[in-house]
C-alpha cells in the first residue's frame, strides 16, 4: 500500500446488472456474462461503445483462458484495457479495486467488471466440485481427497475448538441467509429453513452439513465503473463510490496458513478501512463471502465487526440481519441466493450497491450510506475488501 | 475445463524438480523435511530456497514421523466419484514434532474418533510403484 496515494472517491459504480441466476440451462458463461452486461449498461444509460475497459473473472465452464478477451469479441467491443483475474473467490473485490485504480491512473474511462459461470448446468455438480478441488495443490493436498469444503471446514472446526463456537451458531448463519433470500426476487432457494433442518441435512465434511455449504449455480453479474466526475454527471445520487480497497495473501497451501482462525481478511479490512477513512462501526451494510457458514463467523471477527472468538454469539444475537449491528448478505448470499463460483461474490456487490442506492425495497437497510464487501477464496489464501459509499460519504 | 473421465481417477502427485527427493524418500519410508544450514529453519514442502532467508543450502533430514492433529475434517461427501468409495475418511492437518504442518489423511483408525491435539505417527502407503503417500495413524496408546 502506498500511503501517499488513495483511490478514495476516484471512481464509482454507475451500472449494475445480473443475468438470470440459479438453474439456467442452455446458457454458456459468455451468454450469461453478456446478458448481465446488457443490463448493467441499460442501468447506467450507456451503450457498449462507451466501454473501453473489461475486467473479468475466469469461468470454470468456459474453455477460454482469456475470458475478458473472449467476452469482448462475443459482445462486439474492442476495449483498450482488459484482464482476466484469478485469485479465486477474492477476484470480485480485486476487480473493483483494480477498475478504480485503472480509472484513477488514466488506463481506462469506463470499465465493465464482470463474472459469469454455469457450474450447475454447464459443468454438473460433480465436475464443478472436482474443478474447484483441482485448485488445491496436486502434490501435497489433492491426493488425500480434500474437497473444496474441507479446507474451510478445518478452519471452522479449529474455531469451534479454540472458541467454543457451536454447530447451532453455524446453522443460524444459514437460517438468516435463507430468510434474506426469501425476500429477494430471483433467489435460488425459496423455502424457509430452521436450525434443526441444517443440523439434520447430512454431513458433507465435518463440521459442515449440507446446509452449511453454499449453492452450486449458474449466473453472472456485471458492473460499470467510471470516474467520479462522470459518475456525478450521469448517475447523480445513484452513483456508488469506491472509498477504499485492500487485499492480503498470507499463504497458498492450507498447511502454511499462519493461523487457522485469524485470516488475511484482518489486514485487507484494515487497509480498506484506512483508505476509506471509516471504522467498522461506520459501516451500515456488508456483503461477506459466505461460501460456508463458519466463514461468515470468522470474517465478522477479522473485519472488526465483533471481537475474535465472539462471531458465533454475535450471529445468534441477531446482529447480522435487519435491525442488527451489521446487516450482511441481505440478498441471501451464496448460501441461499446463488453461487456460480467466481461470480458468487459479485452478487454481494450487486446487493450492497443496490442498498446504497436505497433501491432494495422491503429488504432495504434504512439510511445505508457506507457498505463493505469482502471476497475471499482458496481456504482463506486470498482476501480482498472493497468499501463503497454514497455521494454523501465523499 | 475438466474431462468427465478424470473425475473417476484419484489424483496422484507428479513429482517435479523441487520435490523429487521428497517423493523418493516416502517411497523408502522416510518423510523428508528441509533444514536450512544458513538460518536453521525447518520447512515443508520441498523447494529450491529457504522460505525464511532465501539460502539454497538446504539439507533433507527425515522427520521423526510423530505429530499432533492441529485440525481435521471427516469427509462424508467425496470431491467427485474417485473418492466416493472411501467415505467417511478423515483429512488431517498434522503439526509435525519438528514444527511444520502438512495435509494428510488418517489410516488405520476410526475417523469419527479423531480429536484435536491427538498424537499420530507416519505411515507411508504405496499407491503404485512410484508414489507412496504420507498418511498418519493414531500413536499406540492413543484412542482413535
Amino acid at each position: 500500500m502506498n500511503d501517499d496515494a488513495t483511490l478514495r472517491g476516484k471512481a464509482a459504480v454507475v451500472g449494475a446488472g445480473i443475468s438470470p441466476t440459479g438453474r439456467v440451462p442452455g446458457k454458456s458463461p459468455l451468454a450469461l456474462a453478456a446478458l448481465a452486461a446488457q443490463r448493467a449498461l441499460a442501468d447506467a444509460g450507456m451503450d457498449k461503445s462507451d466501454l473501453d475497459g473489461v475486467l473479468a473473472s475466469h469461468a470454470f465452464a468456459s474453455p477460454f483462458h482469456r475470458f475478458s478477451v473472449a467476452f469482448s469479441e462475443y459482445f462486439g467491443i474492442a476495449p483498450t484495457f482488459s484482464n482476466t483475474l484469478q485469485v479465486s473467490g477474492a477476484t470480485a473485490a480485486t476487480m473493483f479495486n483494480i477498475a478504480a485504480a485503472a480509472i484513477a491512473t488514466g488506463l481506462a474511462r469506463n470499465v465493465l467488471v464482470l463474472g459469469a459461470d454455469s457450474l450447475l448446468t454447464g459443468l454438473t455438480p460433480d465436475l464443478a466440485l472436482r474443478s474447484l478441488s483441482e485448485s488445491r495443490d496436486q502434490q501435497y493436498e489433492m491426493p488425500f481427497g480434500i474437497p473444496v469444503a474441507n479446507t474451510f471446514a478445518m478452519t471452522a472446526h479449529r474455531h469451534m475448538h479454540e472458541f467454543g463456537t457451536t454447530p447451532e451458531q453455524l446453522a443460524e448463519v444459514a437460517v438468516i441467509h435463507r430468510r434474506h433470500a426469501l425476500a429477494t426476487p430471483g433467489a435460488q432457494m425459496t423455502a424457509p429453513i430452521t436450525v434443526a433442518d441444517v443440523l439434520n441435512s447430512g454431513w458433507v465434511t465435518t463440521p459442515y452439513h449440507k446446509l452449511d455449504c453454499s449453492l452450486i449455480s449458474d449466473g453472472g453479474a456485471a458492473f460499470i465503473v467510471t470516474s467520479a466526475a462522470r459518475a456525478k454527471a450521469i448517475a447523480g445520487r445513484r452513483a456508488v463510490y469506491i472509498l477504499g480497497g485492500g487485499e492480503c495473501y498470507t499463504h497458498e497451501h492450507i498447511f502454511l496458513m499462519p493461523s487457522l482462525t485469524t485470516t488475511g481478511a484482518k489486514r485487507s479490512g484494515e487497509l480498506a478501512r484506512a483508505m476509506a477513512g471509516v471504522a467498522p462501526a461506520d459501516i451500515d451494510v456488508a456483503g461477506i463471502y459466505d461460501c460456508f457458514t463458519g466463514t461468515v463467523i470468522m470474517m465478522l471477527e477479522d473485519l472488526g465487526f465483533c471481537r475474535k472468538g465472539e462471531g458465533g454469539p454475535f450471529v445468534a444475537d441477531g446482529q447480522i440481519t435487519h435491525g442488527g449491528a451489521i446487516p450482511c448478505n441481505t440478498h441471501g448470499g451464496m448460501l441461499s441466493f446463488a453461487h456460480p463460483g467466481m461470480p458468487g461474490s459479485m452478487f454481494h456487490f450487486h446487493e450492497v450497491v443496490t442498498q446504497l442506492r436505497g433501491e432494495c425495497g422491503a429488504r432495504q437497510v434504512p439510511g445505508a450510506e457506507v457498505g463493505l464487501v469482502h471476497s475471499l477464496g482458496a481456504g482463506f489464501a486470498t482476501n480482498a475488501t472493497t468499501i463503497l459509499g454514497t455521494e454523501a460519504t465523499l | 475445463m475438466i474431462d468427465p473421465a478424470d473425475a473417476h481417477r484419484k489424483p496422484l502427485p507428479v513429482p517435479d524438480a523441487d520435490t523429487r527427493a521428497y517423493w523418493q524418500g516416502l517411497r523408502e519410508g522416510r518423510l523428508l523435511l528441509q533444514h536450512c544450514r544458513a538460518c536453521g529453519a525447518v520447512q515443508f514442502y520441498q523447494q529450491a530456497l529457504c522460505r525464511a532467508c532465501g539460502a539454497e543450502d538446504l539439507e533433507h533430514r527425515p522427520a521423526s514421523g510423530r505429530g499432533r492433529v492441529h485440525a481435521f475434517s471427516v469427509v462424508h461427501r467425496a470431491p467427485g466419484p474417485a473418492f466416493r468409495g472411501d467415505v467417511p475418511y478423515c483429512v488431517l492437518l498434522v503439526e509435525l514434532e519438528e514444527g511444520p504442518r502438512m495435509i494428510s489423511a488418517l489410516t488405520g483408525g476410526d475417523p469419527m474418533a479423531v480429536r484435536f491435539e491427538m498424537e499420530v505417527e507416519l505411515v507411508c502407503e504405496p499407491q503404485d510403484d512410484r508414489i507412496s503417500l504420507p498418511k498418519f495413524r493414531p500413536r499406540p496408546g492413543t484412542r482413535a
